[in-house]
This record gives C-alpha cells, structure tokens and sequence, in this order.
C-alpha cells in the first residue's frame, strides 16, 4: 500500500471526486479536489482524504501516550507529548493520593509540584481533543501516573505510516500491514509507533532479566522499565490489608520519584530491548508488539551465531558486543522479516 | 535565550525526571562494567560517516554525520593578510636599525617569524544558539587553542600550523574554520519546536567530538595555492589548482605514513562513579560526575600520544532536579513533608552532582586517552584509515 | 567572534609611544624582568570582602607586583613597566528572584561576567566583551558551580560579576606576539578570578562546600640560547613577563576540605618536562599538582580573608 505508486498522491495532482476531506483541497474555480500533502489517498464512499506518509502526531480521544512535563502552572501541567502544541494535565484530572474519590484542594494547588514536576515523565490518556488539536490529558487510572525504574526513548509516532489508524480500526489490509512495514528496509517514514492493540505489555525476558514493562506511546514516546506487581509492592509493606487499603497503597507510589532495586540483568535487557526499537526505527520498520518482541527474540538469536563467529576475538571486543548496529542490525531486520512472513502464513492456514 | 543562559553557559540541559536520571547513574556507575542505554563499551564510539573536499568553493571542508541524524560541515577558508608588526616588538626594530645587516639577517629572520595564534579564526554555528553565546565561543576557542598548540616536527611541519601560515615577512595567511552542526534529521518535528521553546538540547550529543573530528578532516583536505614569487616580494601565487600545496604536507606514498603531521583530535570524556565513559550522548553526560575534554596528538619524537590540552566542562548534572526519597514524600501515605530534606544518599533516589572531581580520577580519565593501545590511538588510527582524497 | 551588530570603531587602541633608541640605552628598561621567587614561591595576595556597600558579597584582590616592577615603579626609566600586577574587583549580586519570564529552576541559577576594564591590559580593550572575556566567563562559572550548594536557594539567581582592573601580560613587551603563542596571562587572571569570586560569594552568605581558589603552576624555559640541552621546569605561580617561553600551564580550582577539583584547564605542550629523580609522575600529572598546590597556598590567604569579614560583621552587629 505504501510502496503503490497508484495510491500516492503528491500536491498539485487533482482527481475528480465528489467530497473533499483531510488533506485535500479544491479550487474555487474548478470542480478537482488537490492533495495538500503527500501520501496515500483513502477512499470512504464519497469521502477522498489524503493521509500524509509522515507527519505529526495529531492526538486522538483515548490515546495511550507517554509525555514529559515541561511546565507547572498554578492548576495544570503543561505537557510534551510530541504534538504540534503542548497538552495540559488538569490537576483535577488526576488521582489525588489518599483515596481516588477525593475532591482536590487549595493545598493540593500550592504543593502541585510535589505530585509531577519538570522533567517528570507520565503515561496518561487523551480526555478530549480541543478545537486547536491540542489535547487534555488524565491519569485518573492505576494504569496511569509517573514513571520510573527504567529509560525512555522517542520515535517517531502515529502518522509515521499514516494510514494506521483506518486500517488497524477497519480491520482491512491488517494481513498488508506486514507486508508494507516490513517490505521497506532503508526506507523512511514508514517506522514508528502505530495505533495498535496493545499499547503496554509485559516481556519476558532472557539472561535473568525477568519481566521488562513496555509502554508505546501512540505519539512515539516509549517507555521500558522494569516490572513491579503493584499489589507485591504494596502487600510487602504491610501484610495484611484491606481490598481498598490495596488501592490506595498501589496508588500511593504512582508519585515516586525512587527507582526500585532494578539488577544488572534486568538493566541490560532493558537497553537491548531499546536498541532493538532503534533498530526497527532505523530501518523504517513499525513498531509495535509483534515487531518488538519479534526483533528481541531474534537479537539473542543474532548475538549467538555471532559469539559462534567471533570466538577467537579478544576480551575487548567481547565487551562491545551488545551494541547493536551496521550488520548485526540488519541481520536482525532480515530475520524478522522472515519470521513475520511464517506467522502471516501459519495464521492463512 | 534567557533561560539557556541561566541554566548552564557551556553544557547543555536536557530535561530528565530524578527517576531517569537515577536509573541511568546506577547503570552507568556498575563497577567494572557499566551498562549504556545504547550498549555500547565504556571506550566504543558511535559508527559515523565521513567525506572530505565536498564543497568546491572552499580551500578544504568535510563533512561527518551519526547515524542519529547529527551532522557538522566544515569548510576552510584562507586569505592573504599583510601581517602587522606591533610596533612594541625589539625584533622589528632591531632589524630597522641595522640597516646594512638587513639581507644578512633577512634570512634569518624570516625563519624566525613564527606565525601568531591569532591567524586562525574558528567560528561555530549550532542551530539555537546566537553566533555571541557561551556555548560556540567556548568550543571554538576550546578548539582552536589545541589547534595552533605547538605541533614541532623536524622537517615537514616546523612550528606547526601557524608557521605554516607565514609566506613571507610582511604577509601571511589567515585562515578561516567555519563549522555548521546540524540537527537530527529523525527528531519529530514537534519535538525539535518544543526543545527549541525550552532551549534543551539541539544535537541529541555534546557537539565537540563531532566538530573536532570534522575540522580535523577539513584541515587535512586543506590546499593553499603555490606561491610562484620568492623571498620578500608581494606574494604571487600560481593560479593552477591543481599545483596547490596541502596545508598538511603529505609525504610521497613510498615513505609510509601518508601524513607525517595530523591537526590534534579532541577527545570527550566523562567519569561516572568509578567508570570512565568515552564518546557519550546526550543522556549519559546528564549524569555525568565530570566531564573533561581532551586534545591529543601524535608525538614525532617518540611512539607516544601527546596531551596538548585538557579542560572542564560543567557537567549538567550539577543543575538536575533532585529526586525525593518515598519517605519524604508528600504525596505519599503516611509521609510529612520535612523543612530540611536530608542530604544522605538513598539508593534509587537522584541527587544533583555537587563538588568536583579528585586528582586521581582525573588521571585515570588521561591515562585512558594516553595509554599504550589505548583510545586516543585507536581514534587516531581509524582517523587516519579515513581515506582524504 | 566580533560583535557584528554595531557599527564598531577601529579595533586597535592607542599605546604610550616607544623610541627605538630605547633599546640601546644602557637603562635597563628594555630588559626582562627576572623571576626572584623560588620555584615553589608565591607571590603575595591581598584580598579583602566587603568592599562594595551595595552589593550583597563583594571582594577585592591584588598580586604582589615583581621585584622588577615595584623597583620600576620607585624609580621609573621608562614608560613602560616591565611587568605588570592582577587587580581584580568582584560583585556578587543575589540570591534574587528569577525574573518573571524564567522557567522554574531547582536550583541557584548562576551567572558569571568577566570583563576586563579598557585600561586593563597593555592594549585597549572594548567595552563589548570578546571571545576571551567570555571563555573566561564560562571557566569561572565551572569553577564556582561545584562549590555552591545550588539546592538550597530553589527559583533564585545569583550574578557574579568580575572587572579587571589591571590584567597579567602574555608575554613580555619586548617580546614578538609570536614567541609566547597563547595567552598565558589569561590563565593568571582566571586564577585570581576564582579567589576573588569564593571570597566574594562566602562574604555574600552563600551555602558552599568548601572555599574554592585557583592556582596556577607552569613549565617554563627561561634558558635564552637556543641549545636543545635547556629542560623547562615546573613553577607555580608564574608572571609571564618574566620568562622567555612558558611551554605549558594549568590552572585548577581546588577545595582543600574534599580535595577535589571543581575546575581545570591546561594547556600547551608537557611532554618535555624534567622532574625529579625519582619521580614517577607523568609531566601532566605534576604540573596538576603544581597548581594544587599553588591553589592550597591561596587558599590560606582566602581564608583569612573570610574570617576577617565575618569579625568585621560580628564587630557591626
């Protein structure tokens, strides 16, 4: 879909249709609707809409999305969430501590820092979308607040493949899906997050690592770090609590700022984990799930015929060899493509 | 502008939150072997492309990009300047005086002229930043003043670059190094507007090892035209290109070493904890004890590197927000907020970088660069593998 | 990097003129100032705070002139002094809020300038600061922002402001611009700069870890024939005028109490340098030690310092 050259459309190229939607204009004078960007041209009934090969992210109603705190102001935090404008988090749209019921105060107002601050990372949903595209945000779920124990990394987001979201809603051309993202290495524009079914997921990972969390941000922004059962965390404090005593100690440290005892294990999976994005990235490939855990799987698989090759290699460059690039990352690309084109084939049967 | 100015004239400031930067201090500053986001080794850079003689319109340029989109252009400029001798010089005048002795001494004075720092002028532009803030002037002169460090070779390159510059007594060259960084090219478009409202960082990495590498290949390319007049007339020079001399003499291929004299190569280091960290980006040296920046070059004497100059930066770490341990936590159950946060350390939690580094570090940090295959000579030597057309 | 936003007038300024016959006299006043010190010895420091009023820190600070200048001086020969002596007057301004327009700041938000008076070096200096003023800038900034405990003073700023009144030499006047390449007088200015500034910032009441003070050591060869036997020698504290090549030089901001470095900038060629037997240090390593140790030596005179402004307050209250 993405490579066919009859679908993609450049400005200046008109086509007789009947309504012109996003992405499109038409002359006064004439009766042909133009694109205005270029990319690929979407068809719904009468409705001609060009989606932009990539572009911004432009946040939808229920948005999964990772953002970085730019700006406390006295009732809302100004945030970065990769958008043309910044979003804004209402105090009221978040869970103030001790109860997820309560009313916010003047003193929740004057200590407002303590809860995120500049430079505070948070996951968080898209509330509404105003008339100038940008967004509200809210964190009223345990799902949502502050997040720590682990690193951070941006991609390009939504709008990267632009057709994503009519397709994965639609459901037509998921099977195209993975011959677009994954038939174009080198290309550009076509990586990035897409909207999906699964935002958040736990990985298991290899060499002691265990269990690794992955949020993918629909506007590009990722987040991996280490997984905590919120109801371990809170029953080791205290050992026997209430149902909603529960709640409230699992919601209590959605504001801290201290990372947990993470291992060297879990640390050096979580970087390869943020390489194999990179590698997808690089490569203009999508990211999502499938791809994530895909590349993973195959970079361990990638640095065993490696450590095979290279046996003879002195100590330093032993060290060297979780850096993931040139060859080994597009080997990577290479399996995984083979192994996507496998499950597209096992599901056909 | 305003902001950058106050948050750190010489580093710049990413925005981390305490929890990343906590968690990125402890990866880093694993005793002996350190875990970088991008898993790399403590002493590994990061791959780079690199071309030289790009642009025609220019005495000698290059160019070296990362394959995160990070780019910095150089291109050398040179022109004839009539040179000014301050009248406050005995030599001057003492060659004025006697007259007679004039011829006798003219020959050796003017191997005497050794040329001046001040004829080679290096200006940086980073996207962000105007042409008079701290940040370009500091990595200019930073660069500049290992560049027209001595660099004394017996025959090829007596006096280094400078005395390269004289052509005669009364003229010389003065030659220009402009240096154009470019921003990451896969940074989401909304992100770069945003960083440039908070005035974070522009280059996803400290620029200096990237422009150093880059004028080092520039200057390497680097021609001036053969000069057709002799001794103390007014220069003429040969309008054939293609006669032009390197400024770099380049010895015969038969001889071995292509370039007997290289331009110093400056290096970035950062200490974290106990590791010693090579090339890093953006975020590592947001945690970074100290950060040091040094020139080497190779020596003609003996097999050795030399150091030719070191210099702090002010690690950002200093002006990092700090974290606040859950016991002291406001928006915590159960926990008042204190009036005086306590300074002790509590694992996972960041606390800004105060005081300065100790002697022995910073030892350590040369030794690194220095030592026998150690990695100023790797650099040095995948430099020189870069083929200079 | 030239101010390209004004129309500037003529870079060059005017200097006391010099007669060429000068040199033949039999005066003296063309020759090169001698170091009298021993290699180790300081020259004398005189700091004093609490000189400006109205600001909230202020300090001042003064070399020793050489030998050679101070018998100049008395008994003057020629126009020119052979030599000349660091004058240093610092302000320190704050804490005071962040103007309105700032973005939060965690932290004490400092800021530096340097700038040399127009009278203070030999050549006239513009009222725009330059390339070097505002590298020394940046150094000084370095030097101070591992001392200060920044956290204690969140959503304030604090300006620091340094004029100097009478500048170090780079080389001697008599000398080519060529012989010296760098500046190294600038290396003794950034030295007095950091004093004066702890000075300044402990008489304005500000949290730090510990005084922090420059110091500066050299490899110097002063042997004037041109045999390769002659071996440059570590010097702390050198004046430029005094010698005939510096080969390499480093300054350091030191803090005594946490032995650490807050600041450090060398440069120049160490390589050749002749230690003594015996001496395992690398030359580097040496010439930091050298400019700690010159560090240390002003250290006590800062202290000292201090403790007077805080008799002097007691004394007011």
């Amino acid at each position: 879909m993405m490579r066919g050259a009859p679908h993609l459309f450049f400005p200046t190229c008109p086509k007789l249709t009947a309504c012109r939607g996003h992405g499109t204009y038409m002359n006064p004078l004439s009766t042909s609707i133009i694109a205005t960007v270029a990319g690929n041209v979407q068809k719904t009934n009468k409705l001609l809409s060009v989606q932009p090969l990539r572009a911004r992210y432009t946040p939808e109603i229920g948005d999964l999305v990772v953002g970085r705190i730019v700006e406390v102001q006295s009732r809302r935090w100004k945030v970065d969430v990769a958008a043309p404008l910044l979003a804004q988090l209402p105090l009221s749209a978040i869970n103030l501590p001790g109860g997820i019921l309560r009313r916010r105060t003047s003193a929740d107002e004057l200590q407002i820092r303590t809860f995120f601050s500049e430079g505070d990372l948070v996951i968080a949903e898209v509330q509404s979308v105003h008339q100038d595209g940008s967004a509200s945000l809210h964190t009223r779920s345990l799902k949502y607040g502050k997040l720590r124990n682990g690193i951070f990394l941006a991609v390009t987001g939504t709008g990267g493949s632009g057709s994503s979201g009519s397709n994965v809603k639609g459901g037509v051309g998921a099977s195209s899906a993975v011959n677009s993202s994954l038939a174009a290495p080198g290309g550009s524009g076509t990586g990035g997050v897409v909207r999906s079914r699964r935002q958040v997921w736990t990985q298991e990972t290899a060499n002691g690592g265990g269990e690794v969390d992955i949020i993918l941000g629909v506007n590009g922004y990722i987040y991996i770090y280490k997984h905590t059962d919120g109801a371990d965390a809170a029953s080791s404090i205290t050992e026997n609590v209430s149902i909603s005593r529960l709640e409230e100690m699992a919601s209590s440290t959605i504001y801290s700022s201290q990372n947990d005892d993470i291992s060297p294990q879990t640390r050096r999976e979580i970087a390869r984990l943020s390489q194999c994005i990179q590698v997808l990235v690089q490569h203009g490939v999508r990211v999502d799930e499938e791809t994530v855990t895909g590349s993973y799987e195959v970079s361990l698989q990638v640095d065993l015929e490696v450590g095979d090759d290279e046996d003879e290699e002195d100590e330093w460059r032993q060290e060297g060899r979780e850096y993931l690039e040139g060859a080994k990352a597009r080997r990577i690309i290479e399996l995984l493509a083979q192994r996507l084109v496998k499950q597209k084939d096992q599901k056909k049967e | 502008m305003s902001n950058q100015r106050q948050a750190s004239s010489a580093s710049q400031v990413p925005h981390l939150s305490p929890a990343e930067l906590s968690y990125l201090y402890t990866s880093l500053s694993l005793p002996k072997n350190p875990i970088r986001p991008d898993g790399r080794s403590p002493t590994q850079f990061r791959p780079l492309s690199a071309e030289t003689t790009i642009l025609p319109g220019t005495n000698g340029s290059a160019r070296i990009g990362f394959a995160d989109g990070t780019q910095a252009i150089v291109g050398v400029k040179a022109e004839v300047e009539k040179t000014v001798l301050a009248a406050d010089t005995l030599d001057s005048r003492s060659l004025a005086q006697h007259g007679d002795a004039l011829n006798r001494e003219g020959e050796e004075g003017s191997a005497a002229v050794s040329g001046q720092g001040e004829w080679v002028q290096m200006s940086i532009e980073i996207p962000g930043y105007r042409d008079d803030d701290a940040l370009p002037i500091f990595l200019g002169e930073m660069m500049r003043e290992s560049l027209v460090g001595s660099v004394e070779h017996k025959d090829e390159m007596a006096g280094g670059l400078k005395a390269r510059l004289v052509i005669n007594k009364r003229w010389h060259w003065r030659l220009y190094i402009d240096v154009s960084l470019f921003l990451p090219l896969d940074l989401p478009v909304s992100a770069t507007d945003i960083m440039q409202v908070l005035l974070l960082s522009q280059p996803l990495s400290y620029p200096l090892p990237l422009l150093s590498l880059t004028t080092h290949l520039a200057l390497l390319s680097t021609k001036l035209p053969k000069l057709k007049s002799t001794g103390e007339e007014d220069p003429f020079f040969d309008d054939d290109w293609a006669a032009a001399e390197y400024l770099y003499p380049r010895s015969k291929p038969s001889s071995g070493a292509f370039h007997p004299v290289r331009p110093p190569v400056t290096l970035l280091v950062v200490s974290v904890g106990e590791n010693v960290i090579f090339d890093p980006n953006r975020e590592e040296i947001s945690v970074a004890d100290a950060v040091l920046a040094i020139s080497i070059t190779r020596s003609h004497d003996s097999e050795a590197l030399k150091l030719l100059s070191i210099r702090s930066i002010d690690p950002p770490s200093r002006l990092t927000q700090p974290g606040i341990p859950n016991s002291e936590n406001a928006s915590m159950l159960g926990a008042a907020p204190t009036e005086n946060p306590s300074q002790e350390e509590v694992t996972g939690v960041w606390r800004p970088r105060r005081g300065g580094i100790k002697r022995s570090v910073v030892a350590r940090m040369i030794k690194t660069v220095l030592g026998k295959g150690g990695v100023g000579e790797e650099v040095l030597e995948g430099l020189e593998g870069v083929e200079v057309q | 990097m030239a101010d390209r936003r004004r129309v500037n007038g003529p870079p060059g300024g005017t200097r006391p003129p010099v007669f060429a016959s000068l040199q033949e006299s039999t005066t003296g006043a063309a020759q090169r100032a001698q170091r009298q010190r021993q290699p180790a010895e300081l020259r004398k420091i005189f700091l004093k705070t609490g000189l400006i009023p109205t600001a909230s820190g202020s300090s001042y600070l003064e070399f020793e002139p050489s030998a050679s200048l101070a018998a100049a001086r008395s008994n003057p020969k020629s126009l020119i002094p052979p030599s000349s002596a660091l004058k240093v007057a610092c302000t320190v301004h704050g804490p005071k809020p962040l103007p309105r327009s700032a973005a939060f700041s965690p932290n004490l938000v400092l800021t530096t300038h340097v700038k040399y008076a127009p009278f203070a070096a030999r050549k006239r200096r513009g009222h725009i600061r330059d390339a070097s003023e505002r590298d020394l800038g940046v150094h000084l900034e370095t030097a101070l922002r591992g001392a200060i405990i920044a956290e204690r003073w969140p959503k304030s700023g604090l300006d620091i402001t340094l004029t100097i009144i009478e500048a170090e030499d780079d080389r001697w006047w008599g000398d080519a611009p060529d012989s010296h390449d760098a500046s190294w007088g600038m290396m003794n200015v950034l030295a007095g700069c950091i004093t004066a500034a702890s000075a300044a910032i402990a008489d304005a009441h500000i949290d730090c870890l510990d005084l922090v003070s420059g110091g500066v050591a050299a490899l110097v060869s002063d042997d004037s024939s041109k045999s390769a036997s002659s071996v440059p020698r570590l010097m702390l504290d050198v004046d430029p005028a005094e010698h005939r090549s510096i080969l390499s030089a480093c300054v350091v901001a030191y803090m005594p109490a946490r032995d650490e470095i807050t600041e450090i900038w060398l440069k120049g060629d160490s390589s050749k340098a002749a230690l003594e037997k015996g001496d395992v240090r690398s030359s580097h390593e040496a010439l930091i030690d050298g400019a700690v140790d010159a560090a240390r030596g002003a250290n006590t005179v800062l202290s000292e310092a201090v403790t007077e402004s805080i008799a002097r307050s007691i004394a007011q209250a």
